[in-house]
């Protein structure tokens, strides 16, 4: 009961932050900003890596400032932003899709071991950008599929396939060392 | 046997992944904020369509209102203004309009007198 209540006096906190920065207040934004900041920068890293992640979510957020009257309803200012940090990763990825690769190189076997350190990004690079942001918002952050959808901009079912193409993957990547 | 080799590999995979995204950003979220802020540009937010038509019908009414209302120049208007305003006259009394602003009356003996003038 006492988490339903603080979650509904986060929600209300957040719509009444949208509805003052929809009046044009920075201060409300910036206390928006401070509150989404780190789950968008977790959302980035899935999806560009950790070296941009944090560029492109401050570039999302100034964008998510320029179009705030187009938001319909200020309680869904958190999947709405989060869909603009996920735009933005795909064309950024588009951008530094080479480097990904390359960076991504790792003898999948070594991620076995448990003494040599391979990032988790050098297997989840290895995936295409969709199936990453599923796997990381159900994995990570227990997201439904009704939830995510509108977050990628796909049908739940949609979500259900990138999740099972985005399993294989891991799995394929992962035996391939072990067999 | 390979199956519970690839949900533990899986289970693994998905730990090492929370490890990695969970890590907290290399910039707190409080100097975040602030970057943000000095970005942001100054965005005039849009009028909604409905208000803005209104404002322009309220507008476009004032101003028929305020031209009909307003006193016309002199000579603006039609003939018809000279004649509604010309004063009543005797049946003896001609009146000659020469110009908006010059009006020349004659008035015509009534008994032969010999009195004789101009007017």
């Amino acid at each position: 009961m006492a988490l339903c209540v603080a979650l509904v006096s986060v929600d209300t906190t957040t719509v009444d932050l949208v509805r003052r920065a929809l009046d044009g207040s920075r201060e409300a934004f910036g206390a928006l900003v401070e509150t989404h900041w780190d789950r968008l920068v977790r959302l980035a890293r899935s999806v560009v890596g950790d070296a941009e992640a944090e560029d492109v979510v401050q570039d999302s957020l100034v964008v998510a400032w320029t179009r705030l009257a187009r938001l319909s309803d200020p309680h869904k200012f958190g999947s709405w932003v989060s869909r603009i940090v996920f735009r933005r990763c795909l064309r950024t990825n588009r951008w530094q899709r080479g480097r990904v690769s390359l960076d991504a190189i790792v003898e999948p076997s070594r991620f076995c071991d448990p003494e040599v350190s391979v990032s988790a990004w050098q297997i989840l690079a290895r995936l295409a950008p969709r199936q990453r942001a599923v796997f990381h918002l159900t994995a990570v952050e227990g997201m439904t599929d009704a939830e995510i959808a509108p977050v990628l901009g796909i049908t739940p079912a949609s979500v259900r396939a990138h999740r099972r193409q985005a399993r294989a993957g891991v799995a394929r990547i992962i035996r391939g060392g072990t067999s | 046997m390979r199956a519970p080799d690839s949900d533990h590999l899986m289970r693994s995979f998905e730990d090492r992944l929370r490890g990695w995204i969970q890590r907290p950003p290399r910039i707190p979220a409080d100097i975040a904020k602030s970057r943000v802020l000095a970005r942001l540009p100054e965005v005039s937010r849009p009028v909604p369509w409905m208000r803005l038509i209104a404002a322009a019908a309220l507008v476009s009414v004032l101003v028929v209102a305020v031209w009909l209302g307003s006193p016309r120049p002199a000579g603006e208007g039609s003939g018809d203004t000279t004649v509604a305003f010309a004063p009543s006259l005797d049946s003896n009394v001609v009146m000659w309009v020469v110009d908006s602003r010059t009006t020349v009356y004659f008035v015509l003996s009534r008994d032969g007198s010999e009195k004789r003038g101009v007017s």
